[in-house]
C-alpha cells in the first residue's frame, strides 16, 4: 500500500507542476499589461513603470517563471491585481465556502444517489425503476444555472420558504458571533455550538447545495444501478440466490460493495465538475466562494488570481482523485496491485 | 497503524490545509438596529488608505472620512463640510479656509489646521490615486489652529479640488498607539471625522464592510438616523433585486433597465434616476490611418445614430451635448450629435469613398463585456455598412485595448477608440487635460491630437474657473465647438444614467453624481 501511495503521490505532483507551468505561460501570453490592471486605468506613465518593476514584469519570461515557481513553493502565490491582497490568503478565505457547498452537494449525491440506484436495480424494469431513471436523467441534463435560478425564484422569492442568497444571516454576527477555525461556517458553527448560525447557514445552504447535488445525484444513481445490475449477473450472485438469499440480500450484502468501486471513481470526476458548476451557483446565490472570486478575477484580468484559482482547483482535483483511489483500494484490494 | 487509518489521517490533513485553519478569529458585527444595507456588485475595498484610495471604497469612505468642502451638483455650488468658509485672493493663487469648531477625528484627536495640513501633505507625498489634484499647491500655512492658507503655483479652483471624491480626505495622520498609518488602515481601521467608523471588514465575505455610528459626530444624531451601514457584495443584479424585494437589502445601486422598470411600479420600493458625470465617447485617430482626413471623421460622426443608441439604452443613458455633462461648469447646450446619412454620404464621396465609390475599412476597439458599448458598435456597424464602410470592431480587455492604443508604431493603433470618462473632482477640466491635450508619451489622448492652439486654451481653463466662471463657460463652449464641430476629433455618445432602487422606508435620499454611487447615510431618515 505504501508503494501504491508513493506512486500516486508522485503522479499527482507531476500533474500539479504541469498545471502550474501551463497556467503561467498562458497568463503571460494573454495580451495586455498586468501593470495597468494593478495600478488602475488612470495611472500615470511613471506609476505604471514603478508597478511593472514592482511586479517583476520587466524581467525575461524564464526569470519570471522561475520567480513564480520558487515563490509558489514558499507559499507566496503573488498579489491579486484586483484585491491587492495575497492570492493565497484570498483563496484560503474563499475556498472553504466552496468546499462547504460542493461537499454538501456531493454528500447529498451519495446519500440520495446510492439508495436510488439500489432501488432502481432491485425493481429493474418496473415503474419505480423508470421514475428513478427519468429523474436522474433530468438531474444530469438540466443545466445547473437553470435549476439554481428556478429554485431561487420558486422556493425563496415566490414561496419565501428559504433565504434568497448569502451564506447566513449577517445580523446574527451581532447576537451570536462565530469563532472561525476551519473557515467553513457550518463546521465552525457546529463545533462551537453556535446553533443560530448553524441553523441559518443550513437554511442558506439548502437551495444552492440542492442545485449542485442534482448532477452528481443523477450520475451516482445511474452508475450504482448499472454496476449492481452487472454484479447481479455474476456467478457469485447466482450462487447466493441458490443458497437461499433474497434478491434484496444479494444486492445489499454481496453486490453493493464491489459495485461501489466504480461509483467512487466517478465521484472524483463528479466532484471536479461540481466545483466548476459551483461557480455558477455561487454567483446566483451570492455564496462567497471561489467561484465569485474567480469571476471577479476574470472580469478584472487579474492574472495572479486566475492562476491561483486554477492551481487551487487542479490541486483539489488531484487530491480528491488521490483520496478516491485510496478509498477504492480500501474497498477493492485488487486496485493496489494494478 | 493500518493503511486505512493513515489514509484517513492524510485526508484530514489535506482538509485542514485546504480550508486554511484560521485559529479562532471572530467575525465582527455591527449593531443590527437601524442598519442601512447597501448592495454593491463588486468588492467594496481595494485600498483603505485615504491618501491613495481610488476605487469602489469611495462608497464606504465618504461616510467615514470628510473633506474641507463638498460639491452640490443640484445647486452647482461648493458647500461647507470641515471648512465653514473659504475665500480666494491674488487672482485665485491664494486660498484661505476656516475650519469648523469642535470636530474630532475618530482617534480622539481634535481637528486643527496643523492636522489638516499634515493629511493633505501626506496625500501629496504618497503620489497615489488622485493625489495629483493637489498639484497646484505650492505651500500650506497654518496661521492659527482654525485657518489653513494655501499658496498655489498657478490659479486653480481649490474649493472644487477640496470637494473631490478622492484624495481630498482630511484624516489623522497618526495611527493610535503609534505605528505606520498605512498598516493601521490596511487592517480595516480608520482615522476619519465622518458620522460612521469602520466596525468590521470581512474581506471576501458577502457582508464585506460594516460601519457603526460615531456618537460624538460634529453634526450630531438628533432625530431618526441609520446607526449602522452595511455594504454587501452581490455581483448578480438579479440576486440583488430579489434581496431588495425580500427586504434583505435597503439599496441597490444599479439595476438593468428591465428590472428598473419593474421597480418603478412597486409600492414597497422607491426609485431614482439621475444623469451621472460619466460619458461614453468615441475617439478618432487624427494621427494615422484613414481618419486622419477630417472629412472622414465628420462622416463617421454623421453616421452615428445617437437617438437610436439612447433609445436602446432604455433609460440607462441620456443624450450627450458635447463633452461636458450637465451640472458642471462648461456644459454646453446645442452640441448634441445628430445622425445625418446624406451628409455622411456626401463627405465620404468627397474623400473618394462611400456608396458607389471605394470601400473603406475602419478598425474600432471597445471594452469586452460592456453591453452599452456593444449596442453602440452594433448600431454604428450597421449604419456604416449601408455607406460602403466596413467596421472591424474588436472587443478587448481594458489593458490590452489601452496597450494597443499606445503602441509606439502609430499605424498599429486603432481608428476609433471607445471609452468612458468621468472627472475625479467636479470640474470639466479633467476631460480636456487628459483627453485632448497633446501628450508625449500618449496617455489618455486617444485622438492623438497635437494642436498647440488647443493646448494653450486648455491650459487657461483652471485659472478662468478660479477667477471668472462665465469666461470659463465661454472658453469651454468654444473649445468644444473647435474639437467636436471643426476638427471632429471625437463623438460624445451618451451620458450614463444612474438608476437606483431602494426601500420605500428610506426618506431623504438624493443622488449627487459628483460622488459616484455614494449614499451619505447620515442624511437619510429610516422609517420609525
Amino acid at each position: 500500500m505504501t508503494r501504491y501511495l508513493l506512486r500516486r503521490l508522485a503522479q499527482a505532483a507531476f500533474v500539479v507542476a504541469g498545471v502550474v507551468v501551463l497556467t503561467f505561460v498562458v497568463m503571460r501570453l494573454v495580451p495586455g499589461d498586468p501593470a495597468v490592471t494593478y495600478a488602475g486605468p488612470r495611472a500615470s506613465a511613471a506609476e505604471l513603470a514603478r508597478t511593472r518593476a514592482e511586479l517583476g514584469l520587466d524581467d525575461t519570461l524564464p526569470v519570471q517563471l522561475w520567480d513564480y515557481l520558487s515563490s509558489l513553493v514558499q507559499g507566496d502565490w503573488g498579489i491579486s491585481l484586483h484585491t491587492r491582497q495575497d492570492v493565497l490568503g484570498d483563496i484560503s478565505t474563499a475556498f472553504p465556502a466552496s468546499l462547504e457547498l460542493v461537499g454538501t452537494g456531493v454528500i447529498i449525491a451519495v446519500l440520495v444517489g446510492i439508495p436510488l440506484g439500489v432501488l432502481a436495480a432491485r425493481f429493474r424494469g418496473r415503474p419505480a425503476d423508470g421514475s428513478i431513471r427519468i429523474t436522474s436523467m433530468a438531474g444530469v441534463s438540466v443545466p445547473v444555472f437553470l435549476l439554481a435560478l428556478f429554485a431561487q425564484n420558486v422556493f425563496a422569492t415566490k414561496l419565501g420558504w428559504l433565504p434568497v442568497a448569502g451564506e447566513y444571516d449577517p445580523s446574527l454576527d451581532g447576537t451570536s458571533p462565530l469563532h472561525l477555525y476551519t473557515n467553513i461556517t457550518a463546521v465552525d458553527a457546529l463545533i462551537t455550538g453556535n446553533w443560530p448560525i448553524l441553523g441559518s447557514t443550513l437554511a442558506h445552504l439548502a437551495l444552492p447545495a440542492a442545485a449542485i447535488a442534482a448532477y452528481p445525484t443523477g450520475v451516482v444513481a445511474q452508475m450504482t444501478r448499472a454496476a449492481l445490475i452487472e454484479e447481479s449477473t455474476q456467478n457469485h450472485a447466482r450462487l447466493e440466490r441458490a443458497l437461499g438469499f433474497t434478491r434484496w440480500q444479494v444486492l445489499t450484502r454481496f453486490s453493493l460493495r464491489p459495485a461501489l468501486s466504480p461509483v467512487l471513481a466517478l465521484l472524483a470526476l463528479v466532484f471536479a465538475f461540481s466545483l466548476v458548476n459551483a461557480f455558477l451557483v455561487e454567483a446566483i446565490f451570492n455564496w462567497p466562494g471561489l467561484g465569485r472570486y474567480a469571476a471577479d478575477s476574470i472580469r478584472s484580468s487579474d492574472a495572479p488570481a486566475i492562476a491561483g484559482v486554477t492551481i487551487a482547483i487542479a490541486f483539489t482535483y488531484v487530491v480528491v482523485n488521490l483520496l478516491v483511489d485510496l478509498a477504492q483500494a480500501a474497498i477493492d484490494p485488487r486496485v493496489r496491485i494494478r | 497503524m493500518s493503511w486505512r487509518i493513515r489514509s484517513l489521517a492524510l485526508a484530514a490533513a489535506v482538509a485542514v490545509t485546504v480550508t486554511g485553519c484560521s485559529g479562532g478569529a471572530v467575525r465582527k458585527a455591527a449593531s443590527t438596529s437601524s442598519t442601512f444595507v447597501y448592495s454593491f456588485n463588486l468588492n467594496v475595498v481595494t485600498d483603505w488608505d485615504p491618501a491613495t484610495s481610488y476605487s469602489n471604497e469611495i462608497i464606504a469612505m465618504q461616510n467615514v472620512y470628510e473633506s474641507l468642502t463638498r460639491y452640490d451638483t443640484k445647486s452647482k455650488k461648493v458647500e461647507p463640510r470641515l471648512a465653514t468658509k473659504w475665500a480666494s485672493s491674488d487672482g485665485g493663487k491664494k486660498w484661505t479656509f476656516t475650519l469648523r469648531d469642535g470636530v474630532k477625528f475618530h482617534t480622539g484627536t481634535a481637528l486643527t489646521s496643523s492636522a489638516a495640513k499634515a493629511a493633505i501633505e501626506r496625500t501629496m507625498k504618497m503620489k497615489g490615486g488622485a493625489a495629483y489634484i493637489w498639484d497646484p499647491v505650492k505651500s500650506i500655512e497654518t496661521p492659527d489652529p482654525q485657518t489653513l492658507v494655501f499658496e498655489l503655483k498657478y490659479a486653480a479652483p481649490l474649493d472644487l479640488v477640496s470637494s473631490s471624491g478622492y484624495a481630498s480626505y482630511i484624516y489623522d495622520t497618526k495611527a493610535p498607539g503609534g505605528g505606520d498609518l498605512k498598516d493601521y488602515v490596511a487592517k480595516g481601521h480608520d482615522t476619519g471625522t465622518g458620522p460612521y467608523t469602520v466596525a468590521s471588514w470581512n474581506k471576501g465575505q458577502e457582508a464585506e464592510v460594516r460601519l457603526s455610528q460615531v456618537k460624538d459626530y460634529w453634526d450630531g444624531w438628533k432625530g431618526s438616523h441609520y446607526t449602522s451601514v452595511e455594504f454587501r457584495n452581490t455581483p448578480q443584479v438579479t440576486t440583488a433585486w430579489q434581496q431588495l424585494q425580500a427586504g434583505d437589502v435597503t439599496y441597490v445601486h444599479r439595476l438593468n433597465p428591465q428590472l428598473f422598470a419593474q421597480a418603478k411600479g412597486m409600492k414597497d420600493l422607491k426609485t431614482d434616476s439621475v444623469p451621472s458625470f460619466q460619458n461614453l465617447m468615441a475617439f478618432f485617430n487624427t494621427e494615422a490611418g484613414p481618419l486622419k482626413d477630417v472629412k472622414l471623421r465628420k462622416a463617421v460622426q454623421a453616421a452615428i445614430d445617437y437617438n437610436g443608441l439612447v433609445s436602446t439604452l432604455k433609460g440607462s443613458g441620456t443624450a450627450a451635448s458635447g463633452v461636458v455633462p450637465t451640472g458642471l461648469t462648461g456644459a454646453t447646450p446645442g452640441l448634441a450629435g445628430r445622425q445625418d446619412t446624406a451628409q455622411a454620404t456626401r463627405l465620404l464621396n468627397e474623400a473618394g469613398y462611400g456608396p458607389g465609390k471605394k470601400s473603406l475599412t475602419l478598425d474600432l476597439t471597445y471594452a469586452q463585456g460592456d453591453d452599452d458599448q456593444q449596442k453602440f458598435v452594433t448600431l454604428l456597424s450597421s449604419a456604416l455598412k449601408s455607406l460602403n464602410v466596413k467596421l472591424q470592431a474588436k472587443p478587448m480587455q481594458w489593458d490590452a485595448q489601452w496597450d494597443r492604443a499606445k503602441s509606439k508604431d502609430a499605424s498599429k493603433r486603432q481608428d476609433v477608440f471607445v471609452m468612458y470618462w468621468y472627472p475625479d473632482y467636479p470640474d470639466a477640466y479633467s476631460w480636456f487635460l487628459n483627453l485632448f491635450r497633446s501628450a508625449d508619451p500618449v496617455n489618455f489622448n486617444l485622438t492623438y491630437l497635437d494642436d498647440s492652439a488647443v493646448d494653450g486654451e486648455i491650459d487657461k481653463l483652471p485659472e478662468l474657473t478660479a477667477t471668472n466662471r462665465s469666461a470659463a463657460e465661454a472658453s469651454y463652449a468654444s473649445l468644444q465647438r473647435k474639437l467636436l464641430v471643426d476638427q471632429a476629433v471625437a463623438a460624445p455618445l451618451f451620458v450614463q444614467q444612474y438608476q437606483r432602487a431602494y426601500s420605500a422606508d428610506v426618506d431623504g435620499y438624493t443622488d449627487d453624481p459628483a460622488y459616484p454611487n455614494v449614499v451619505f447615510a447620515h442624511e437619510l431618515t429610516p422609517a420609525a
